[in-house]
């Protein structure tokens, strides 16, 4: 808003009564429609002399998107901080994490330097209970140098009342706004209008004071032959004021003018383009260009203007008068609206108009098509309201409508209702026209993964997965970008399965090639999804690998700033999990902190379950078998809630059992263990299990003899560590049988089994100190290993020795390098691409090249290590080399951490 | 048209239409009252009435209007058997828009 709106007067009561509101936390606007909100607001943030920044948010007509409104508000924060690494656009998820964007947007609130004003505008428009709640998280959190100014028509839902007792909340409402008689007096002399003092008084009399009724007013007077002939007949009539208004200055228009208002009133924006193809006639641009400058009800949106929107009142006017005067051509208009909205990609758009227009079937078609893509780029929100707009009947019972529903109920949970819609979808196949069907069974099939991963359900689901081997064959291109995507889906949906189904050559296969594919089409989100589970899959084989895959995948999360999100939980409670075990204790417990943040909305219970695991582990390591029995039991309970066997069902049951023998809770374990199948009753863990309850009951001789199966390899195991634990135990029960020799060679085989990966945890856990102790030093080939345990025995956290070198750094492309020479000036992204006349598109691209490729997360730390890596200097020599600090990928001798 | 928050989930939607009378400060002229169609204009004195059978959520649907159009909202009746027709609240006559066609007015016969 750098240009000066003359018509705009100072109000100095309301200007002071800003300002001294700015001193508290929070300003409420609240008045109806018309009132002067918007203007009022302008009017003081364009002052001369601000000492603040100002974030400026305009809420979009009826938001139901509560992410859609945060990354809004997010953006426009960033912008008004203004510092070019922080100007990154947030990216939207399809999970949407409310409470960890509260906190985040209050911690870069904080980290802002000086006053800040965060403006929003219009906030009746948002029909989001969730958002509401955060915003009042958000406005009660507040840090000092920040105030909120909220406009609404309505008094809102927000839970203020501390504020409010504390001073902290300024109001200004209706009658505060009315416009005074001078003040009148003042609107008619800015906007040039010559009236009599009983003129004016009589106009501001009819009025009430009402702003945009004096404004409307203006707009007849400026030019009419007879001001005071005009006053007067406007306060004999006794219609209302912006009805009487509207229609006087409608009829003052020219009549192409008077079209184009009417024509485009039914856009919540319109450009000069979209302008000239709804009133079928050129020169739209330069009437809307006319229309800002000479009143206040028409205004652009960017600098450029070539975007304008209406004052919401006001095209609320005119959308009646167009469905009055005009009523037969109204469907036409949105069907030409919503043609113009598909060809320029913007979806949503179009779906709005082609439902306004009538065209139900058509817009289910278009519905379908894209509302993979959309809940992909996180608008499930805007789905559920597009879904509600349509009547019941017969477009409502349309296949293609069943699966977005299904979809939708998928994402919320309602995994039954999801179940009976794809049932009905699937009935429809066959009717459905053969250059639609293909589509449909690969549409089908995705959503059945996703179920079926959501149950933790894998039989008879993987063999719909062949269908995968066939991509769709590509009619259009949006044929072969929805298969692509629903291919890169059901990817990730069955490698997860096969994850958590113990399947894991496939699972790995399966996910790696969903991450490839989501990376060629275009999809972070995708991929991500697919690296965080693929930290998961591969956690049984090596720690050093499963480490490097979950921080690769945690490293690309955060550049999208997805950093707690869902869909990298698998990662981060799987790193948190793996750090346990090696005993760093307090790291795990970090990544455990932010495990809980991500998961803070409903990821399913099969997520949970392994956060519950991991936090045990925790508890356990630090001694606290209470808690942790807490945890272990939890993780149980959620398996009622998953169809299939847990990938780690009998490593759960058999920790329980062994923390209440170690609890001394005997009765409670036997009775368990009785309870138990014999198929779970031989595999390996829970013979370890029993062992540790014979022990604890002075039965040492009992647990060797239950354990003979699971040394000797016969017994099934999860992985090597229900080996060690074996060990240990058996050591314990030879030592308790008073054969020290024995005790300590199936220690030493334990920790050689432990050695590898620096297995520590089962040491600390099943009491092991006395065991190790009496190793006598010189005879085990393990002493660092074993240090290490007693220290975490003894109530350390072990910490990395060294922390993961930094990994190469991948060449940069000669296109990257152009583009990596603007990052460190303080050029804008598209400003970027017209200097290199190429797309903003391209310049984004390469700039996610240059961030991955130089593991950065944003402008200035890319610069920084451009810097050190010399790509940026004036005479560079050659091609970049690694600096000299970064060392080796590998420590030497292939010793791990 | 416009949703408002508590029309938009028809499940919970109160099943039996009632009679609402709605008294709006001014007269409607015939641009305001397109945005109502299934209510019925009157003038009563300086303000005018609309009423017509409306379930909860075309209820909500209507005072969302009235809302988004800034219009002065004076009282929101419900009308049972026994009630007439909306008392005007002063002794000027009740008239029909000139603009609409004539109507019956059920409650004002004697």
């Amino acid at each position: 808003m750098d240009r000066s709106t003359p018509r705009l007067i100072d109000r100095v009561d309301l200007l002071a009564a800003l300002d001294r509101g700015a001193a508290g936390k929070v300003t409420i606007i609240s008045a109806p429609a018309g009132s002067g909100k918007t203007s009022l607001l302008r009017a003081w943030a364009d002052r001369p002399g601000q000492a603040h920044r100002l974030a400026v948010l305009q809420v979009q007509r009826d938001q139901y998107d509560a992410q859609q409104f945060w990354l809004a508000l997010l953006a426009a924060v960033r912008h008004a901080s203004a510092t070019p690494s922080q100007a990154e656009p947030p990216a939207a998820t399809p999970e949407f994490n409310g409470r960890a964007m509260v906190d985040r947007m209050l911690s870069e609130l904080a980290d802002h330097h000086g006053p800040l004003i965060v403006v929003i505008d219009d906030l009746h428009e948002l029909h989001s209970e969730e958002a509401l709640a955060l915003l009042t998280r958000l406005l009660v959190n507040l840090p000092a140098h920040v105030h909120a100014i909220l406009a609404t028509r309505r008094d809102l839902q927000l839970r203020l009342h501390q504020l409010r007792l504390a001073g902290e909340l300024a109001e200004i409402r209706a009658a505060d706004l009315r416009f005074t008689e001078r003040e009148s007096r003042e609107l008619l002399e800015a906007s040039g209008i010559a009236l009599s003092a009983a003129g004016a008084a009589l106009l501001h009399q009819r009025t009430e004071g009402w702003a945009a009724g004096l404004r409307l007013a203006a707009l007849s007077l400026a030019g009419h032959p007879d001001p005071e002939r005009f006053v007067a007949e406007f306060s004999g009539s006794d219609r209302t004021v912006a009805e009487y208004l509207v229609a006087e200055m409608l009829d003052r228009q020219p009549p192409d003018v008077r079209q184009l208002l009417l024509r485009t009133s039914l856009l919540d924006r319109v450009n000069g383009e979209l302008a000239d193809l709804l009133t079928g006639s050129p020169g739209s641009e330069r009437i809307l260009l006319e229309l800002e400058d000479a009143n206040a009800f028409v205004m652009s949106l960017d600098p450029e203007r070539t975007w304008f929107r209406y004052h919401r009142l006001f095209a609320d006017f005119l959308r009646l008068e167009l469905r009055r005067a005009l009523p037969e051509e109204v469907p036409a208009l949105h069907r030409r609206a919503a043609a113009w909205f598909a060809e320029h990609g913007q979806v949503v758009e179009a779906i709005r108009h082609t439902q306004a227009a009538g065209d139900w079937p058509v817009a289910a078609r278009l519905l379908a098509d894209h509302s993979f893509s959309l809940t992909l780029d996180g608008q499930a929100q805007t789905i559920q309201v597009l879904l509600r707009a349509f009547p019941r009947g017969a477009p409502a019972d349309d296949p293609e409508l069943a699966l977005v529903r299904a979809a939708d109920d998928l994402l919320h949970g309602h995994l039954d209702e999801a179940t009976a819609r794809l049932a009905v979808a699937e009935t429809h196949v066959e009717r459905t026209p053969p250059d639609r069907q293909r589509r449909l069974q690969v549409a089908i099939m995705s959503l059945k993964l996703w179920l079926a991963r959501r149950r933790g359900h894998l039989a008879g689901v993987v063999e719909q997965a062949r269908l995968l081997d066939s991509p769709i064959s590509g009619q259009s291109d949006e044929d072969i970008a929805l298969g692509n995507d629903l291919r890169a889906v059901a990817l990730m949906n069955l490698g997860t399965l096969e994850a958590w189904s113990l399947g894991f050559p496939d699972a790995e296969r399966h996910l790696r090639e969903g991450a490839i594919l989501a990376r060629s089409i275009g999809r972070p989100y995708l991929e991500v999804g697919c690296l965080a589970q693929l930290g998961f899959a591969s956690r049984i084989r090596s720690f050093a690998i499963t480490r490097q895959r979950c921080r690769e995948a945690i490293a690309l999360a955060d550049r999208h700033g997805w950093g707690a999100e869902p869909v990298i939980a698998p990662a981060l409670v799987t790193l948190a999990g793996n750090l346990a075990w090696t005993g760093e204790l307090d790291e795990a417990e970090r990544w455990l902190q932010r495990t809980e943040r991500a998961l803070q909305t409903d990821a399913g219970p099969g997520i949970r379950q392994l956060l519950h695991l991991a936090a045990g582990r925790l508890h356990a390591g630090r001694g606290r078998y209470r808690e942790s029995l807490e945890e272990f039991s939890a993780a149980e309970r959620l398996q009622s809630q998953l169809d299939g066997p847990h990938a780690m069902a009998s490593q759960v049951t058999g920790w329980i059992l062994t923390t209440q023998a170690r609890l001394g809770m005997h009765g409670q374990a036997r009775a368990a263990l009785a309870a138990l199948t014999d198929e779970q009753a031989n595999s390996g863990e829970i013979r370890n299990a029993r062992a540790a309850i014979c022990l604890t009951e002075g039965d040492p001789a009992g647990a060797l003899g239950a354990l003979a199966d699971v040394l000797d390899g016969t017994a099934p195991v999860i992985g090597y560590i229900t080996v060690v634990e074996a060990q240990l135990l058996a050591a314990l029960a030879h030592r308790a049988l008073g054969d020290q020799n024995a005790a300590n060679v199936a220690t030493e085989r334990a920790l050689a089994l432990a050695e590898p990966d620096r297995l520590v945890l089962p040491f600390v856990t099943m009491g092991a100190q006395e065991l190790l102790e009496s190793l006598p030093r010189h005879s085990t080939a393990h002493a660092a290993l074993l240090a290490d345990i007693l220290d975490v025995v003894h109530g350390a956290s072990l910490t990395a020795n060294n922390q993961s070198p930094s990994p190469h750094t991948e060449e940069l492309s000669p296109s990257e390098l152009r583009v990596l020479r603007y990052l460190p000036t303080n050029l804008s992204r598209p400003e970027i691409a017209s200097e290199l006349s190429v797309s903003v598109n391209t310049v984004n691209t390469h700039i996610r090249s240059i961030y991955a490729k130089l593991q950065a997360s944003n402008r200035s730390s890319a610069v920084q290590r451009a810097r050190e890596l010399r790509l940026l200097a004036a005479h560079r020599t050659r091609q970049p080399r690694r600096s000299p600090d970064l060392g080796d990928a590998g420590s030497p001798g292939g010793s791990r951490l | 048209m416009r949703v408002h928050p508590a029309a938009r989930d028809s499940d919970i939607v109160d099943p039996t239409p009632t009679r609402y009378a709605i008294r709006i400060h001014g007269h409607l002229g015939p641009m305001v009252v397109s945005a109502f169609p299934a209510l019925v204009p009157q003038w009563h004195g300086a303000d005018t009435v609309l009423s017509g059978l409306l379930d909860r959520s075309a209820l909500y649907g209507v005072l969302a209007e009235i809302e988004a159009l800034g219009l002065d909202l004076v009282e929101v009746r419900q009308l049972t058997q026994h009630q007439k027709s909306p008392r005007s609240g002063n002794s000027r006559s009740t008239l029909a828009p000139p603009w609409t066609q004539p109507i019956e007015h059920e409650g004002d016969h004697p």
